[in-house]
């Protein structure tokens, strides 16, 4: 499946931001049971879109179950950990964080994962952080399900321009 | 550092207003000291729990609830040993065993491999916990149909007239949830910290307790463990000290089992 333009664009700013491998958003399917990669950047990227994985699986599967963010230090340790999704993508992380996404109605909607971030995993900046652009990127999808209009579609092009104009800037 | 789930951050030290205790020299001594839990029947409505798994020991009775169109009921129940189609029943169970080593665990799976159930197995659930006499039922997990309001509210009811203690987690999202929301329940919410028998009152409701629940080693399915944060995690604490408490004090009724945690909480105040 062809990456969607417009989360691939908000990917590669939040992959940017934590200074990450890789970062890739995933959503859920209409009956909550299957999670598709939808958009990624950096390692692997070509390789992990159009991937479908039952919502179980994986440490991305775990935020959406529990609604939680997480971050895993170690993922290999970690039995929840998909072991062969990751190497099928020629990429197999260290670290992990994944946040998940949701709709109005507190439904879980998705996931955004970033992969060997550059950054302090155990701080308490870094799951904030990503929480809060997991709920940006979630209330985008949201507004263009809801009126798939070109408008809606620039606003969300926009959005990514402009974190990952931030992002350039935080690392210049 | 996890970022705290809904619901917990009443539960962040400094924001505890001091509560009451009950006139006794050592209440927390009066309430758990020497005991194991002995015999206390503790239900675990989960995802299942993983019989061989080393933090669990042995699992009393294992039921699982399962949908089925040619039954009236809309479900069956299927008896005997099940996997943990998750890991998350096994983790719950894991926890209580730590803090309640001779208490009896019952797991009673309503859910599927994705976290998600019908709720009306989930009702079922309870229904099932409380026609079998259990003293203690842990519920990490809730439901946010409006739907289940009504049928969720009356089998609480049944569960607390009939002394069968309902042990909530909060859901990790802001919103309200059933049967957490009820006050014939004790609700939890993870606090931080990494005591386990940590335990902290909020005066201000709907969540009345406070319980460790954040970045807690626990077991998971395939005999492993993880890390993980959650109001899932809080709830089997405070179900593990209940069973502790009605092992040493039998017949105590869900409204004193309620009032002698409280009394126990590291806010409470000593009135002797």
């Amino acid at each position: 499946m062809a990456p969607d333009p417009d989360l691939t664009a908000s990917v590669a700013a939040v992959r940017a931001l934590f200074g990450a491998a890789a970062c890739s958003c995933a959503l859920v399917d209409a009956q909550g049971s299957s999670l598709t990669y939808v958009a990624a950047d950096g390692e692997g990227a070509a390789e992990i879109v159009g991937v479908v994985l039952p919502v179980g699986r994986g440490i991305a599967g775990w935020a959406v179950m529990s609604g939680q963010p997480i971050a895993v230090r170690d993922v290999r340790a970690d039995p929840r950990f998909a072991r062969d999704v990751a190497e099928a993508t020629h990429y197999v992380p260290t670290s992990l964080l994944a946040a998940p996404l949701f709709d109005d109605e507190g439904e879980a909607l998705g996931v955004l994962s970033v992969l060997d971030p550059g950054v302090e995993e155990s701080s308490e900046w870094t799951l904030a952080v990503l929480g809060t652009l997991a709920s940006q990127v979630a209330a985008l999808v949201c507004a263009v399900r809801r009126a798939p209009a070109a408008a809606q579609t620039s606003r969300l092009e926009a959005l990514a321009r402009r974190v990952l104009e931030a992002t350039q800037d935080y690392h210049r | 550092m996890s970022v705290l789930p809904a619901w917990s951050s009443a539960f962040v030290d400094g924001d505890l207003a001091a509560v009451r205790s009950l006139p006794l020299a050592d209440a927390r001594e009066w309430a758990f000291g020497g005991s194991t839990g002995v015999g206390v029947a503790v239900a675990v409505i989960d995802s299942g729990v993983d019989h061989d798994h080393p933090r669990v020991g042995a699992v009393t009775s294992a039921v699982a609830l399962e949908v089925s169109d040619e039954d009236p009921a809309g479900y069956v129940v299927v008896h005997g040993r099940h996997d943990d189609v998750v890991g998350h029943g096994t983790a719950c169970a894991g926890i209580i065993r730590a803090l309640a080593p001779d208490a009896q665990i019952h797991s009673i799976r309503v859910l599927g491999p994705q976290l998600k159930g019908r709720g009306l197995l989930f009702h079922a659930g309870i229904e099932y916990a409380v026609e079998h006499g259990m003293a203690v039922v842990n519920l990490s997990l809730s439901s946010k149909s409006e739907a289940m309001f009504g049928p969720l509210h009356d089998v609480a009811d049944a569960a607390y007239f009939g002394r069968t203690l309902l042990v909530c987690a909060a859901n990790n999202q802001p919103g309200p949830t059933y049967p957490s929301q009820y006050a014939s329940v004790v609700s939890v919410a993870a606090r931080p910290g990494q005591d386990p028998w940590s335990l902290a009152y909020n005066p201000r409701p709907p969540v009345e307790f406070g319980a460790c629940g954040i970045d807690v080693d626990v077991a998971w399915s395939g005999g492993g463990s993880i890390v993980a944060t959650g109001n899932s995690f809080a709830a089997p604490h405070v179900a593990g000290m209940a069973a502790v408490l009605l092992a040493k004090h039998p017949g105590l009724t869900p409204f004193q089992v309620k009032s002698v945690l409280q009394a126990v909480s590291d806010n409470a105040e000593r009135t002797v």
